[in-house]
């Protein structure tokens, strides 16, 4: 084939056409799109259809992440151009999300209110949705008490909360249990196993202590996975009792499904100021987003409403309280079956005994140390 | 004129020229880039250190490479073994059969490694279509299919079956009939016929598929997880744990780069093994 001048000309004026398109549509006005970064349910059409149809014509567009930080990499890749919400757990937001200025303060005029309705663990306002500076930085809605599950056929509940982390240590407990390789959760569960407060600086004995007890924990296993219907699937089929690391946020999808001897346990007593128990809440911020959109404060508000919280309690993959339900109007919205499956009867209980999520403040010696253990 | 022709076939081409440039080497520069930074830094403007390369053998992510380079090793075995007669009728055998066989095998790439896997483990798990058919027939079941170092091969050979199967075929039907007659007439067994014959001829069919199988299994993640239960913490994940729960770019590019080494070296000895030129027929 030959090439002419002509065609040659042509050719490279498509293209140029074709580079010149990019920066203009970037340039666009984005206050008829809106894209979010999540964990699964903001993303369901329970959710995003009826904002759709409350926007009409405006592009909404969501994405379901697979852990905290992974959300996060995408942010710190470049991405804050692209996401206008993000929607991770309460210790990411304020320790590294905000210091590094991957998100921005919200309108506390307009958001301050609606902590008013929440249920009393999260008024006052909510420590954990505030920087340093006092600056509101995400909305709470849906938590959850995270520790461990256990079969109730094989481990009576009160034994479990008794005896809480040593179960796992328990000599006859080896090759009965699973790991969720939840690494961060189970970094700060192995802390409260040996003893030791996750959130203090783990050094000197206690890091030695740390090794033993991750260690003993991982040879005991009879399998490790991040998958949390393959460890329900385990713990139904009886191939395990128990699993390390869990809460009403695992356990949630089997006992919706009538598999209500799943459940979430809390220690009745632990190292963290006495509680043995953790508790994840999800903060939903703004990105700082050089070309955000109006849309993104809009949606925020939008989850605040009862219909809307119910669906985004329940919406697909697990189900979980969320904080709205300090409402009357949010309540009603459940029924018995699902208030079951979120453990609802005992929950106010477990938050008690559960602290909030921090930032571990020695994560990096303890995650080598945990990674080692885990490679055997 | 013939000069200018092949001067504007190059302007042309250049544009398509970078962006594969783009595409295939910018991910692999940035991940070599980070691999030398100091630890848990998320850029590139830091002065290099090196130190995620000594943490691999002082942290025994060595374990992990060595993991899937045997398990890598093992599923290739297997796969040639199982793969040469299926492979060999395909090519010389079934006839028009082997329509059905390759559209059987290319339809299960249809299907997402991920499910397939979920379909073993719903399978194979204790009370799964197995054990459960078992204990309902004769009272006894298979209580350890699962969560075992076999069972990551067994996936890892499932997986990668058709990236064995079908080089090989194509290497097999290159070796010509009359030399396997030839040698057969002149007095050659059966074990002669393969060994000084079929092996050889077919040798670049077998290196390619003994490649491919080789590379995608050493870099394998999901068998290790669904099958396995992470019996065994492959290097794969050693990769993604660093980049995600630990927040330490560097280290899972050093450890990605390690990979990259180790599996190119391979890949080049390996190809160096055989002189496919002369196999082919080619002169230098």
């Amino acid at each position: 084939m030959t090439i002419n001048r002509r065609q040659f000309t042509a050719g490279m004026m498509g293209a140029t056409g074709l580079a010149a398109l990019g920066p203009t549509s970037a340039l666009a006005n984005r206050n008829d799109q809106m894209n979010i970064l999540c964990w699964e349910g903001y993303n369901s059409d329970e959710v995003l259809s009826p904002f759709r149809r409350a926007n009409g014509g405006s592009t909404v567009r969501a994405e379901s992440g697979t852990s905290d930080p992974d959300m996060i990499n995408k942010l710190r890749a470049g991405e804050v151009n692209v996401w206008d919400l993000i929607n991770v757990n309460q210790p990411w937001a304020k320790a590294q999300l905000y210091p590094e200025g991957l998100i921005k303060p919200l309108n506390k005029e307009r958001f301050l209110p609606y902590f008013e309705n929440m249920l009393p663990e999260f008024q006052a306002p909510y420590p954990l949705a505030f920087a340093d500076d006092g600056e509101l930085i995400g909305m709470p809605q849906r938590y959850g008490p995270f520790s461990f599950v256990v079969n109730t056929n094989k481990i009576s509940v009160d034994m479990a909360e008794d005896q809480g982390w040593d179960l796992f240590l328990d000599a006859a407990m080896s090759g009965r249990y699973g790991v969720l390789t939840y690494d961060n959760w189970n970094i700060m569960h192995m802390c409260m196993t040996a003893g030791i407060d996750p959130f203090e600086a783990v050094e000197g004995d206690n890091l030695q202590k740390f090794k033993q007890t991750a260690d003993a924990i991982f040879a005991g296993a009879a399998l490790k996975t991040d998958d949390l219907v393959a460890m329900n699937t385990a713990l139904i089929n009886g191939t395990i009792d128990a699993y390390f690391t869990g809460g009403t946020y695992t356990a949630s999808p089997a006992r919706f499904d009538g598999a209500t001897n799943v459940r979430a346990i809390t220690p009745k007593r632990g190292p963290v100021d006495g509680k043995g128990g953790l508790v994840w809440v999800e903060l939903t911020s703004a990105v700082n987003n050089p070309d955000p959109s109006t849309l993104a404060e809009d949606f925020l508000e939008f989850v605040q409403s009862p219909e809307i919280s119910k669906a985004v309690a329940f919406a697909e993959g697990t189900y979980n309280p969320v904080s709205q339900m300090g409402d009357e109007k949010v309540m009603s919205l459940f029924n018995a079956d699902e208030l079951d499956a979120i453990q609802w009867d005992s929950l106010s209980d477990d938050l008690s005994r559960s602290s909030d999520y921090r930032v571990v403040a020695s994560y990096d010696e303890l995650n080598e140390l945990y990674n080692a253990a885990k490679r055997g | 004129m013939q000069q200018l022709d092949r001067k504007l076939g190059f302007f042309s081409a250049l544009p398509m020229f970078v962006v594969l440039a783009v595409s295939f080497l910018a991910p692999l520069v940035v991940v070599v880039l980070f691999s030398v930074m100091p630890q848990k830094v998320f850029d590139l403007a830091h002065v290099p250190d090196f130190s995620s390369f000594p943490y691999f053998f002082e942290q025994g992510y060595y374990k992990s490479l060595l993991w899937s380079l045997g398990l890598a090793f093992c599923s290739t075995v297997i796969l040639f073994i199982v793969c040469w007669p299926l492979a060999y009728g395909m090519a010389k055998v079934f006839g028009r059969f082997t329509l059905v066989i390759t559209i059987a095998v290319v339809m299960s790439l249809f299907v997402s490694e991920n499910i397939r896997l979920f379909g073993w483990v719903l399978t194979l798990m204790k009370g799964g279509l197995i054990d459960g058919h078992l204990q309902a027939w004769f009272g006894v079941g298979i209580d350890g299919a699962l969560y075992n170092v076999p069972i990551i091969v067994f996936g890892l050979v499932y997986v990668y079956f058709p990236f064995m199967l079908f080089p090989l075929a194509q290497g097999i039907s290159m070796v010509p009939d009359d030399a396997r007659q030839a040698a057969s007439d002149l007095g050659a067994t059966r074990w002669q016929i393969l060994k000084e014959v079929d092996l050889p001829l077919a040798a670049p069919g077998i290196m390619v598929g003994s490649l491919l199988s080789f590379v995608l299994a050493a870099g394998a993640i999901a068998e290790s997880k669904l099958l396995g239960g992470q019996k065994i913490i492959v290097i794969a994940d050693e990769v993604e744990t660093a980049f995600t729960y630990g927040q330490n770019w560097p280290l899972g590019s050093a450890l990605a780069v390690i990979l990259i080494a180790v599996i190119g070296g391979f890949a080049i000895f390996g190809i160096n093994l055989i002189n496919i030129d002369q196999i082919m027929g080619k002169k230098r």
